[in-house]
C-alpha cells in the first residue's frame, strides 16, 4: 500500500505537485483503469508516477515498446470498456498517429485520453512541433492546462468528455506546464469507473471503406457536440476589464500565464477584456464571436503555431465581424517559447504605451559552457572511441535517439546524421546504398525495441550493407531508467518478460552477429575490424549497464578507480581522444578526479602506460 | 495575511546537474506553501541535466509564469559561481544574489581548453548589478555540518535569514523536519544554523 497523497489524499487537501503529478491525480479522480506509454521528456513523470505508486489494484500500467503500440493498447482497452490514458512526448504522437486517426472514426466506448507533452524551445527534443494541430487534423477535443491545479482538473474533465462522447480526447501540455510545481487542491477519489460492456458492432468498429465514410460523417456531429461542451466549459472564461474598453485579448496554454504576469507587471489590468481558452478544440465559436463583437481590436496570444489566430480570423470572416485582429507579428513568432517580458513588449506596442520592461545586458556567450556530456564511465564513450579507432573519418555514423546521441560531440564525433527514433538502421541503409559509404549505425536497446527492429528486418530483407552497433545498457537511460524488454528479468520482476536482443537479431536472419562487453575496448575493436571489410548486415551488440543505473538500481560500484601512473604522451592522447569528464588538467599534468571516476578502467586500456588502478577510498 | 505575505517575488536558481538544485527548489517551494503563500515553481528535466546547467524558478505572491526572462528575478540563488555569473542577466538591477563560492569547473576548463573566470571578476560583475550579494563557502560549511551536500541548505538558510522573503528561517526549519527524510534532518538543521551564522557575521 502506498501512502502517497496522490493515492490517499482526500477532498480539500492541498499538495505541491509537479504538473505531471497533477495529471496523475486527475486521472485517478476520473477513475482511470489502464495507462500505457512510451517515456519521453517532458511527459515521463506521468507514467513513472503511476509505476511508482503501483495503484493498489486500481489500475494497470505498462511501459509499451513504442507510442503506436501504447496507443493501440490504450485504444483496445477503451474498446474493451476501460477508461484509458496513453502518454507520450510530442514527437511520439507522430509514431502513434495511425491508430489515433482511425480510433476517432470508430470511437472508443470506455473513453481514452491522449497526453501529448510538447516541447517548445526544444529543451530535449529534435523539433518543436505544435500538437494542437493534431486535434484539428484528427478531429478530437483538446484541453490545455496552464497551472498545476488545471493539470489535475482538466485531466479529470478530459476523461469525463472522453467517456461521454465515447471518443479520444487530447490533453496537451508543454514543457513548462509538465514541469512546473504548484498547489493542487484535491477532489474526491472515487473507485475506478464502471467499465462499458463491449457490444459487437462491426458496422462501427471495423472501418472498412463504407463504414469509415459513415463514421467520418458521424464524427462531424460528435465534434459539434464537443463544441457545445467548450461553449459551456468552466475553462472558457471571460474577464471583463473594470473600465470601459473596446480592446480584447484571447489567450491559451502557457501564454495565459505570461499574459497574467505581463498585465500585472505593466499595470495594464484595466486596459483590455480577456478571453481565456482552456478547452481549445473545438473552439467555442459562439463565445468567441460574442467576445469579438465587444471589441474593436483583438490580440491573440498563443505559444507555437498560429492556430488559434488563424481559426479566429476565419471565424470572424465567416461571422462578418470586422474586429481588427493581431497575433504572431511585431515581435511574436511561432519559434521557441514566449516569456512575460516578450508578451509585455507586444502588449505595450499593441496598447500604444511605453514598455516598463528595462533593457538588460545579454548572457555572456564568452563564458566556458557546460554542454551536456556522456557521464564518466558511460560505456557509449568506450564503444565510440573504439569505432573511431577502427573507422576514423572513413565511415559515416548514423545516430539515433538516446543519451548516445551525445556522441556527436568532439572528440568522439560519432553522429553524422539523425532523423528520428529507430532511424539509425533504416536511414543508414538508404545512405549506404546511395553513397556507397561504409555506414556505422548506433542504436540503444530501448530504441531498438521501439522501432529499430523493423529497420533491421528491412535491412536484412533488402540486403543493405550496414554495420549496426546496438549499445545495450540494459535500460531506458535518458528518460530515467524505465523498463524495456531488454532489461534483466530480475529487474523486470514478475509483470514483464525479458527478451534477448541477440536471439532477435539472429532470428531476423543476421548471420554476422557478435556480442561483446562494451568496456572491453580490445574486443570491441577486434569485432569491428572483423566486420569492416564484409558485406551485408553486420550487428555488434555492446553490452554494459548504464553507469548510473548500475550504481542506483544494481548497486554495483567498482572497487577501483583510475589514477595517473605516468605523465606521458599516451596520457595526453587519452585526454584528447577519450575526454572522460573525470579527467582534469592540473597545470601541465593530467589527473583523474576520483570522486567522478566510475572505475570503468577504459583509460587503462586506451593508455596502459599512463594509468593504473588503485583501490577506491571509502568516501569516493 | 500581512502586506509582506502578498509581496510578489521571483527567485531564479542556477547550478550544475547533480548538485541537487531541483531538490533545493522543491524544499523552498514547500516552505512557501506551508507558510500559506501562493507559490509556483518551474524547472526543466531531461537532457539538460547530463552535466549541464540546471535552472529553476520559484514565484511567490501570485506570479504565474513558470519561466523567467532576463531582468525578471528579484533574487538569484547560485549553487556554483560560474553559473551565478552566467545567470546575472536574469537579475533585475538592484536585486539580491546568494551564491556558493565553490567552483565546479566545466569540462572545457578541466581539459585546459578554456579558463575559469577569476572569483574577483565574478564578484565585481555581481557588484555592478546587485543591490546586495553574498558568496558563501557552502561546501565547507556543509561539510562542517556533516555532509557537503547539505551546503545547499546553507544557501537556502542564508536567503531565508536575509529577511528578503516573506518568510524566515523558522519556516525553513519546519519544512526540513516535515519534508526531508528523518536521517537527513539533523545535518540539514545544523547546516541551516551555519548558514544563518555566516550571514549574521557579515
Amino acid at each position: 500500500m502506498s501512502d502517497n497523497p496522490l493515492l490517499r489524499g482526500v477532498r480539500g487537501e492541498r499538495h505541491l505537485l509537479l504538473g505531471n503529478e497533477a495529471i496523475v491525480r486527475g486521472a485517478l479522480e476520473a477513475g482511470v483503469h489502464m495507462i500505457s506509454c512510451y517515456p519521453g521528456t517532458p511527459s515521463s513523470e506521468v507514467p513513472d508516477t503511476f509505476y511508482r505508486l503501483g495503484g493498489d489494484g486500481r489500475y494497470r500500467m505498462e511501459y509499451s515498446v513504442n507510442e503506436k503500440v501504447a496507443m493501440e493498447v490504450a485504444a483496445g482497452a477503451a474498446l474493451g470498456g476501460a477508461m484509458s490514458l496513453v502518454t507520450m512526448k510530442h514527437v511520439g504522437l507522430n509514431v502513434a498517429a495511425d491508430p489515433l486517426f482511425t480510433s476517432v472514426y470508430t470511437g472508443l466506448p470506455g473513453g481514452m485520453v491522449v497526453l501529448t507533452a510538447d516541447d517548445p524551445g526544444c529543451h530535449s527534443s529534435q523539433n518543436e512541433q505544435d500538437n494542437r494541430t493534431y486535434a484539428r487534423f484528427a478531429m478530437l477535443p483538446c484541453f490545455e492546462p496552464a497551472t498545476a491545479q488545471e493539470a489535475k482538473d482538466m485531466t479529470r474533465e478530459a476523461f469525463r468528455v472522453a467517456r461521454e462522447l465515447q471518443q479520444p480526447v487530447m490533453l496537451r501540455t508543454t514543457t513548462r506546464i509538465s514541469h512546473l510545481r504548484g498547489a493542487v487542491e484535491f477532489d474526491d477519489l472515487p473507485e475506478p469507473q464502471p467499465k462499458v460492456p463491449f457490444t459487437r458492432e462491426p458496422g462501427r468498429f471495423v472501418p472498412v471503406p463504407a463504414v469509415a465514410l459513415r463514421r467520418h460523417e458521424a464524427l462531424t456531429g460528435i465534434m459539434e457536440k464537443a463544441r457545445r461542451f467548450a461553449e459551456s466549459s468552466r475553462f472558457t472564461t471571460v474577464r471583463e476589464a473594470p473600465a470601459p474598453t473596446r480592446l480584447g485579448i484571447i489567450a491559451s496554454g502557457v501564454a495565459r500565464d505570461y499574459l497574467a504576469d505581463a498585465l500585472v507587471a505593466g499595470g495594464w489590468e484595466t486596459k483590455a477584456h480577456v478571453l481565456e481558452l482552456g478547452m481549445t478544440w473545438p473552439l467555442p465559436e459562439e463565445r468567441i464571436g460574442t467576445f469579438l463583437r465587444t471589441c474593436d481590436r483583438v490580440l491573440v496570444l498563443e505559444e507555437g503555431a498560429p492556430l488559434l489566430e488563424h481559426d479566429i480570423r476565419a471565424l470572424a470572416q465567416r461571422l462578418g465581424i470586422t474586429t481588427q485582429m493581431e497575433g504572431k507579428d511585431d515581435g511574436l513568432t511561432g519559434l521557441a517559447e514566449y516569456s512575460t517580458t516578450l508578451v509585455m513588449r507586444r502588449l505595450a506596442s499593441w496598447l500604444n504605451l511605453p514598455c516598463p520592461a528595462k533593457p538588460v545586458r545579454p548572457i555572456d556567450k564568452g563564458l566556458p559552457g557546460r554542454p551536456p556530456n556522456l557521464c564518466p564511465g558511460c560505456s557509449h564513450r568506450a564503444v565510440y572511441y573504439a569505432a573511431r579507432q577502427v573507422f576514423g573519418d572513413t565511415a559515416i555514423y548514423s545516430s539515433d535517439i538516446g543519451c548516445y546521441t551525445l556522441g556527436l560531440l568532439p572528440p568522439l564525433r560519432t553522429a553524422d546524421f539523425l532523423v528520428c527514433m529507430g532511424s539509425s538502421i533504416s536511414a543508414g541503409s538508404g545512405f549506404a546504398r546511395a553513397s556507397g559509404n561504409q555506414v556505422v549505425a548506433f542504436i540503444g536497446d530501448s530504441t531498438f525495441f521501439h522501432s529499430g527492429m523493423t529497420g533491421l528486418a528491412n535491412a536484412v530483407f533488402n540486403q543493405h550493407d550496414i554495420i549496426l552497433v546496438i549499445l545495450d545498457n540494459g535500460t531506458t537511460a535518458m528518460t530515467g531508467h524505465q523498463p524495456n524488454p531488454g532489461m534483466l528479468q530480475e529487474k523486470l520482476g514478475t509483470d514483464n518478460t525479458h527478451m534477448d536482443i541477440a536471439s532477435i537479431v539472429q532470428a531476423m536472419g543476421v548471420t554476422q552477429c557478435t556480442k561483446v562487453r562494451a568496456y572491453n575496448v580490445r574486443a570491441v575493436i577486434k569485432a569491428l575490424e572483423a566486420m569492416k571489410g564484409q558485406k551485408g548486415v553486420r550487428v555488434l551488440i555492446a553490452e554494459e549497464p548504464c553507469v548510473l543505473y548500475a550504481r542506483r538500481a544494481l548497486k554495483k560500484v567498482s572497487p577501483q578507480v583510475a589514477e595517473v601512473a605516468q605523465q606521458n604522451s599516451e596520457a595526453m592522447r587519452c585526454l584528447e581522444q577519450l575526454a572522460c569528464p573525470a579527467f582534469y588538467r592540473d597545470g601541465d599534468n593530467l589527473a583523474v578526479d576520483s570522486s567522478l571516476c566510475s572505475g570503468c578502467m577504459v583509460c587503462l586500456q586506451v593508455a596502459p602506460t599512463a594509468f593504473k588502478a588503485r583501490k577506491r577510498q571509502g568516501g569516493n | 495575511m500581512n502586506a509582506a505575505h502578498n509581496k510578489r517575488m521571483r527567485i531564479f536558481f542556477t547550478g550544475v546537474g547533480g548538485q541537487g538544485t531541483l531538490t533545493a527548489t522543491t524544499l523552498l517551494a514547500r516552505t512557501a506553501l506551508d507558510a500559506g503563500l501562493d507559490v509556483v515553481a518551474g524547472e526543466v528535466h531531461g537532457m539538460a541535466q547530463r552535466g549541464g546547467v540546471v535552472e529553476s524558478v520559484i514565484l511567490l505572491g501570485g506570479w504565474r509564469s513558470p519561466k523567467l526572462d532576463l531582468g525578471e528575478a528579484d533574487v538569484l540563488l547560485g549553487f556554483e559561481p560560474l553559473e551565478t555569473l552566467r545567470a546575472l542577466p536574469y537579475l533585475q538591477p538592484g536585486g539580491s544574489v546568494f551564491s556558493s563560492s565553490d567552483m565546479l569547473p566545466p569540462i572545457s576548463v578541466s581539459l585546459g581548453k578554456a579558463s575559469y573566470p577569476l572569483m574577483a571578476h565574478i564578484e565585481e560583475m555581481t557588484r555592478q548589478v546587485a543591490g546586495q550579494y553574498h558568496f558563501i563557502p557552502c561546501r565547507e560549511l556543509g561539510a562542517k555540518a556533516g555532509s557537503e551536500q547539505s551546503g545547499n541548505t546553507v544557501l537556502l538558510s542564508a536567503v531565508c535569514a536575509s529577511g528578503l522573503l516573506p518568510f524566515g528561517v523558522n519556516a525553513l526549519k519546519t519544512a526540513i523536519t516535515k519534508h526531508l527524510p528523518h536521517r537527513l534532518q539533523e545535518v540539514n538543521l545544523k547546516a541551516l544554523e551555519l548558514g544563518c551564522a555566516f550571514l549574521a557575521e557579515r
